[in-house]
């Protein structure tokens, strides 16, 4: 008996120890990688969150739940940083939580929210949250976590880009149009009509509006890249894609606002000052893959790609170089989807 | 049992003049069937299908909870892979291929038949897993029978059924309403969605069924002309889980309408069945918050004969024809689409001394094209002459026809998907000993090995929304045992009944490189699932203690994940009083005695402790 009591005790001395040889996350955090929110299957509330360090170059999973005993939600959809905090939104939870961004405990969560999906930042203070089935635009106050109301912008809503005063706020499921929102009084001022299911959007390093129109989630309509002036509100350029049966998504773009990024059969890339879209694709697509969102690090352009497999056992990450050479594939959770960089100046892939 | 006390006095039912339908144990012969007691059935009069199920066999139900959707697994086969009948007739939407366990209010059924395996394929095709045939049917004898059973229990739950039997040696009619509101508004504790748990109250869980069945039987010594109508609905909303955002405003209503016409003839060696039936199920299913507004309607035109003819003393063989239309309106398909097909099963059944053998062979025309055919054998062995000891053993290969959901729904159907289908192999050893007097022994084990192909499985593909393809290969094996021992001396009546299954099923590989699903147990299915029930009675106080074990069930499919395993234990006394031609019968139930926190599906609760109060009276004139 007394032995055994002894191996019990020496077996958790060795447990400890590994346990405080374990580097803290919140090390790894501050030093540069990608956030991966992994979205889990609809309705059995298995997303979670990773993180890709660069200091160690590997992924660190189950984050939320490691940090705070309990699941992250179900559908966790996007995630952004301001400050010090981390807002991520929780679809189908209609919820966002807050967490420090280094030590990923629990701030506050936002509850009550209908199906969002988007995070924004107006100001210090203010953000706004798109709904992928109410008609309104939610306005979150940054100081005391909570909904301080709504735009009416009657249409639902998904990607929202920000220049100047103006809020451009794409109207995805079933819509054609950008709405445009004055952020000063949240007042929906214009529209702007681009192609079917406009998708994703960012802005070139002349501040130009760069918008994926999808084509429809059943392929019904042509895909749509569509140039807008943000001053002016007008359609500037418009690329048709050749088939219906092309449904690119995820629209980035490099730290340059040079390259555009999207995802279609594989990543392709297409120079702004492009006369056409590009024929090939610029990371193939293996057989068995099944790439489902993408980032682009906005220092060194590496080009980051989730593959979501069979969108039921855990996915990957896979990180190319800028020039599409592979550099390394990591096990995600189930249905990697957005990323988001938090990077140090000094964070390189060298 | 000592549970409530059959009111229908199954025992005297040995005059029955004529031939049924259902030759149930005389049928195919080295194959597994089993009929569930028909005291237990009584004790469910105000229960559903899967609660029963889950508690008396080794089924394995998957349940949303209280009000929710519950499907069968059978072996570790998916919940389409379940036949489920009335009185042989397949009573399935043929929109889903599958049926809700949840929305069978057992009061309604008079036996319930389980065809396990390859024995499924005397009923119809696409039951791999098993087939549970729901039985109607009448007590030929002068008398007049009125029962009430009402209950009022936990979380607001009313019930009552009524039954009414009249008639005489040539005509009987059958008559059972039912009606049970539910408010299902359990205390739960939610681990989920703060650091600390909290206790919270189930909302939106509400359900109301209402049903009947009436049914009509003329016999004229040779014939028996049945007509019998099932009628149900029910409206529930749906409960979210804890994790998703409340109020979605998510209901679903039900409505099924089922017409059957049967003609039962014997003449000289053979024997004649004619059966016709219409089948019309409504489900719409609407989600304020997502905006979706779905609308199906099915109906299913079917017609079955079958001729069965012996063959000198030993040999039987029976000729099944079963023509089948279906049409589904939905505004989830394109257009009002329909499916006609007709299947042809021949069978033999051979019983010589101490061997039985059996064979089957079934052909399904779908639509112009014949399928592979399927076939089964079996062959089975009497130990000891005179004594019900068996070893049974027998190999199948059954199919299934996709569900037009999988062909025709938009978007994703695909109308090119193939059948799947099932190597099933099975040996049994079954026995039945009746000791000294008062002693009785029930044994069953059973071993059994499936290899399911060309499954359909929903899953993402080049497109945004997710397509069916024959993808998906599973394995399963396992062990099913059960065993019932009864003792009944003077005014003591003392059983035990167990079960225990073993199942392993695994997904059998694809073609994605380093699939960590492959080999790996399928999500939601007990590698252990127990149930034992005690039960005693003394003159007119009987009570029972009901015990079930789940083991843990993985939820993610590479394993990493798994909601732990539980135990429940149940807790059933009461009295019951006769007195003339009435009795009375007060029963109480106390349902997970142990207030055990658990889990079916992932952040889906179940209620604690809960009461019930059922008074069954009955009059029989």
């Amino acid at each position: 008996m007394k032995n055994l009591v002894k191996i019990v005790i020496v077996s958790l001395l060795i447990v400890s120890c590994n346990k405080s040889a374990d580097y803290p996350i919140s090390n790894y955090i501050l030093r540069g990688g990608a956030f991966i929110v992994n979205e889990g299957n609809f309705r059995s509330g298995n997303g979670s969150l990773s993180f890709y360090s660069y200091d160690s170059l590997k992924i660190f999973n189950d984050l939320f739940v490691n940090a705070n005993g309990r699941p992250l939600g179900d559908v966790p959809n996007s995630m952004a940083i301001k400050g010090n905090n981390a807002y991520i939104v929780v679809n189908n939870s209609g919820k966002i939580e807050i967490i420090d961004q280094s030590t990923l405990k629990s701030l506050a969560t936002i509850q009550g929210l209908n199906s969002p999906r988007n995070i924004s930042f107006i100001s210090d203070n203010k953000a706004y949250v798109s709904s992928l089935y109410s008609d309104s635009v939610a306005i979150i106050n940054l100081n005391t976590f909570s909904i301080s109301g709504y735009i009416n912008i009657r249409r639902t809503s998904e990607s929202i880009a920000i220049a100047g005063n103006n809020a451009f706020i794409a109207n995805w499921a079933q819509g054609k149009e950008i709405m445009v929102v004055n952020t000063t009084n949240d007042r929906l001022v214009d529209s702007i009509e681009v192609g079917n299911e406009p998708e994703s959007m960012v802005f070139d390093r002349y501040g130009m509006l760069w918008v994926l129109c999808n084509g429809g989630w059943m392929r019904q309509y042509y895909a749509k890249l569509v140039e807008i002036n943000p001053s002016v509100n007008k359609v500037v350029k418009t690329f048709t894609f050749p088939t219906k049966e092309e449904s690119p998504t995820c629209l980035k773009i490099d730290g340059l606002g040079q390259t555009l990024y999207y995802l279609d059969d594989g990543v392709r890339q297409m120079d702004i000052n492009s006369t056409s879209l590009p024929a090939t694709t610029f990371i193939i697509q293996e057989s068995g893959e099944s790439f489902y969102k993408l980032g682009i690090n906005p220092v060194n352009s590496d080009i980051f790609v989730t593959d979501a497999v069979d969108n039921t056992q855990r996915g990957y990450v896979l990180i190319f170089k800028n020039d599409g050479s592979f550099v390394t594939k990591q096990q995600a959770g189930i249905i990697p989807g957005s990323m988001f960089f938090k990077l140090t100046f000094e964070t390189t892939n060298d | 049992m000592n549970g409530q006390l059959s009111i229908e006095k199954d025992t005297f039912k040995i005059k029955e003049v004529i031939i049924s339908g259902n030759k149930f144990n005389s049928e195919a012969s080295g194959f597994k069937k089993k009929s569930i007691d028909s005291s237990i059935l009584v004790d469910y009069n105000n229960r559903n299908l899967a609660d029963m199920l889950s508690e008396n066999t080794g089924i394995f139900i998957k349940s949303y909870g209280m009000g929710g959707t519950a499907t069968p697994s059978f072996r570790g086969t998916g919940a389409g892979h379940t036949l489920v009948a009335w009185n042989g007739i397949n009573i399935g939407s043929p929109m889903l291929g599958q049926t809700d366990f949840s929305l069978i209010q057992v009061g309604l059924i008079d036996d319930i038949q389980i065809y396990y395996g390859g024995a499924s394929m005397i009923i119809n095709d696409g039951g791999l897993g098993g087939a549970i045939n729901l039985v109607t049917k009448p007590v030929w004898n002068k008398e007049t029978l009125i029962s009430l059973n009402t209950g009022i229990g936990s979380f607001g739950q009313y019930s009552g059924l009524m039954k009414v039997r009249a008639g005489n040696y040539n005509l009987q009619t059958v008559t059972k309403c039912y009606f049970q509101n539910s408010e299902n508004n359990f205390r739960y504790l939610n681990k989920e969605e703060g650091p600390e748990p909290v206790w919270q109250t189930r909302t939106d869980n509400q359900l109301r069924i209402h049903g009947f069945i009436q049914e009509l039987y003329f016999n004229n010594k040779k014939n028996i002309t049945s007509a019998k109508i099932w009628y149900q609905n029910s409206d529930r909303n749906l409960p979210a889980s804890m994790l998703t955002q409340p109020n979605t405003g998510e209901k679903q209503f039900d409505e099924s309408l089922t017409a059957m016409l049967n003609y039962d003839a014997s003449k000289g060696r053979s024997n004649y069945s004619f059966t016709s039936a219409w089948i019309m199920n409504k489900l719409n299913y609407v989600n304020r918050l997502a905006s979706i507004d779905s609308r199906n309607y099915s109906q299913i035109l079917t017609a079955k004969a079958s001729l069965e003819n012996s063959i000198g003393v030993n040999t039987k063989l029976k000729i099944v024809l079963d023509a089948q239309s279906s049409e589904v309106k939905s505004n989830n398909y394109d257009h009002n689409t329909t499916r006609n097909t007709a299947t042809l099963a021949v069978s033999a059944d051979r019983n010589v001394n101490r061997y039985g053998t059996s064979i089957l062979f079934r052909e399904i025309l779908d639509k112009d094209h014949f399928l592979i055919p399927d076939f089964n054998a079996g062959a089975q062995f009497r130990l000891i002459d005179g004594k019900e000891y068996y070893f049974k053993a027998s190999i199948s290969r059954n199919s299934k026809i996709p569900s037009m959901n999988d062909m025709y729904w938009v978007p994703g159907g695909n109308p090119d998907l193939k059948n799947e289908y099932a190597f099933i192999y099975e040996i049994s050893y079954e026995m039945k000993q009746n000791f000294s007097g008062p002693l009785k022994l029930i044994y069953n084990v059973s071993v059994f090995r499936y290899n399911i192909k060309d499954m359909i499985q929903w899953h993402p593909g080049v497109y945004s929304y997710w397509s069916a393809d024959n993808i998906k290969k599973v394995n399963s094996k396992g062990v099913e045992s059960s065993l019932s021992l009864d003792y009944t001396l003077n005014n003591l009546r003392t059983g035990v009944r167990a079960d225990y299954s073993y199942t392993i099923a695994q997904a059998g590989g694809s073609n994605i490189e380093n699939d960590v699903s492959s080999g790996k147990q399928l999500m939601y299915i007990p590698e252990h699932q127990a149930n034992a029930l005690l039960s005693f009675g003394y003159k007119i106080f009987y009570s029972s203690w009901m015990f079930n074990f789940t083991g843990k069930r993985y939820i993610t499919v590479d394993n990493s994940k798994y909601l732990p395993g539980y135990i429940l234990n149940n807790l059933n006394t009461g009295i019951k009083l006769s007195l003339k031609s009435t009795s009375i019968d007060i029963n109480f139930e106390v349902r997970n005695f142990f207030n055990i926190n658990y889990q079916s599906i992932a952040y889906y609760p179940l209620p604690g402790r809960s009461y019930m109060v059922k008074i069954l009276f009955q009059l029989v004139k």
